[in-house]
């Protein structure tokens, strides 16, 4: 088995994968058409060892499966920059409703001591 | 402010872990401004921080868990814009910000959006160490090259903030190391700001909490924020409430 038959495999496999945890609700829409688009562009490419070798030939590449791992690689940074943005929004959004349910709360209580 | 009704202040006192100051500074302000509003936000402390405050008659926000001092302070920010306070007034817990200064920023706050207590705008008796005056050098000359205003005490959390201010702090406010960045921040919004020299006291009770790496990592956030707040145009992009 090359590593062409093996990185499609493995992309199709990945793709029914994140696919199913869609149908499944395990994995919302809007983040999953990151990983889709991963799967299919890895798939393409995978089947096109043509495009591949000459990709790699203008790179000057010897090793022409290294711009499968190339194109892997900068996938996997894109996302986790895509899943700190998402976290940075987050933590906002959590640090606000914080800052709105202190506030709630302390005008719920009865005044005591206060004026 | 034109009407003749004297201004509504509130003095926002964030505290984590100060039982052994609060009082002592909530009963410092009654004493030297009595028609001040006092509210601490009590931002997650595990002592009896919020016990001590609400004995003292301080009106006490608690947060669930430690947002951290930019949280915290906006937390009293967003609650002076919806009591509709004319000025907040910012000021420790650990006893370093003398209460009888207060009437200085307060008659201050009513000319300039923002009012910054400084400890190096005429000689006081506040001394501290080498390292720590080459930070606030260097964030001087920063903040004063990135706004064209000289400021000499960027890092001082004493300050006055008019009607303007808390509602653009209620907007957005850096979740820590926030001084330096919160001037620039206004001065993008064209905000007038203005320093009094104040005196400072050390710390009546608890320990800095900067620590080498921590100074480090100080330096290159705070560095980096008032960089990307200078060439930022407009910061409304925060979720407004």
């Amino acid at each position: 088995m090359t590593i062409y038959v093996l990185s499609v495999v493995l992309a199709a496999l990945f793709l029914l994968i994140v696919l199913e945890l869609v149908r499944r609700q395990k994995l919302k829409e809007q983040y999953s058409l990151l990983w889709i688009l991963f799967s299919v562009t890895l798939l393409i490419v995978s089947f096109n060892v043509h495009f591949i070798e000459w990709i790699s030939d203008r790179l000057g590449v010897k090793y022409a499966p290294a711009i499968l791992f190339l194109f892997g690689l900068l996938f996997c940074f894109a996302i986790i920059l895509h899943l700190t943005i998402v976290i940075t929004r987050l933590s906002s959004q959590v640090l606000r409703l914080t800052q709105e349910l202190t506030i709630l709360k302390e005008r719920e209580a009865p005044r005591g001591q206060n004026n | 402010m034109k009407s003749t009704k004297a201004p509504r202040v509130l003095v926002i006192i964030p505290a984590y872990n100060e039982e052994n100051s609060i009082a002592a500074v909530i009963h410092d302000i009654h004493r030297h401004v009595p028609s001040a509003d006092i509210v601490v936000i009590n931002d997650g402390s595990r002592d009896l921080t919020e016990q001590y405050a609400v004995r003292a008659g301080a009106r006490v926000l608690t947060l669930p868990y430690n947002v951290g001092i930019g949280g915290g302070m906006q937390t009293g920010y967003i609650y002076a814009k919806r009591m509709d306070y004319d000025i907040a007034i910012q000021m420790d817990a650990d006893g370093q910000h003398p209460a009888e200064e207060l009437p200085k920023l307060i008659s201050k706050a009513v000319s300039y959006d923002l009012v910054i207590g400084s400890r190096y705008l005429e000689t006081t008796s506040f001394r501290s160490s080498v390292m720590r005056r080459i930070g606030m050098v260097f964030f001087s000359g920063l903040v004063s090259l990135v706004t064209g205003q000289r400021f000499t005490d960027t890092t001082s959390g004493f300050r006055a903030a008019g009607r303007k201010v808390i509602e653009l702090y209620a907007d957005y406010y850096p979740i820590d190391y926030p001084e330096v960045e919160s001037i620039v921040y206004l001065k993008r919004k064209g905000c007038q700001i203005a320093e009094v020299s104040t005196e400072m006291r050390l710390r009546q009770a608890g320990k800095s909490s900067i620590t080498p790496l921590k100074s480090a990592y100080y330096m290159i956030k705070v560095t980096l924020a008032v960089l990307m707040s200078a060439i930022r145009y407009d910061r409304t992009a925060v979720s407004k409430p």
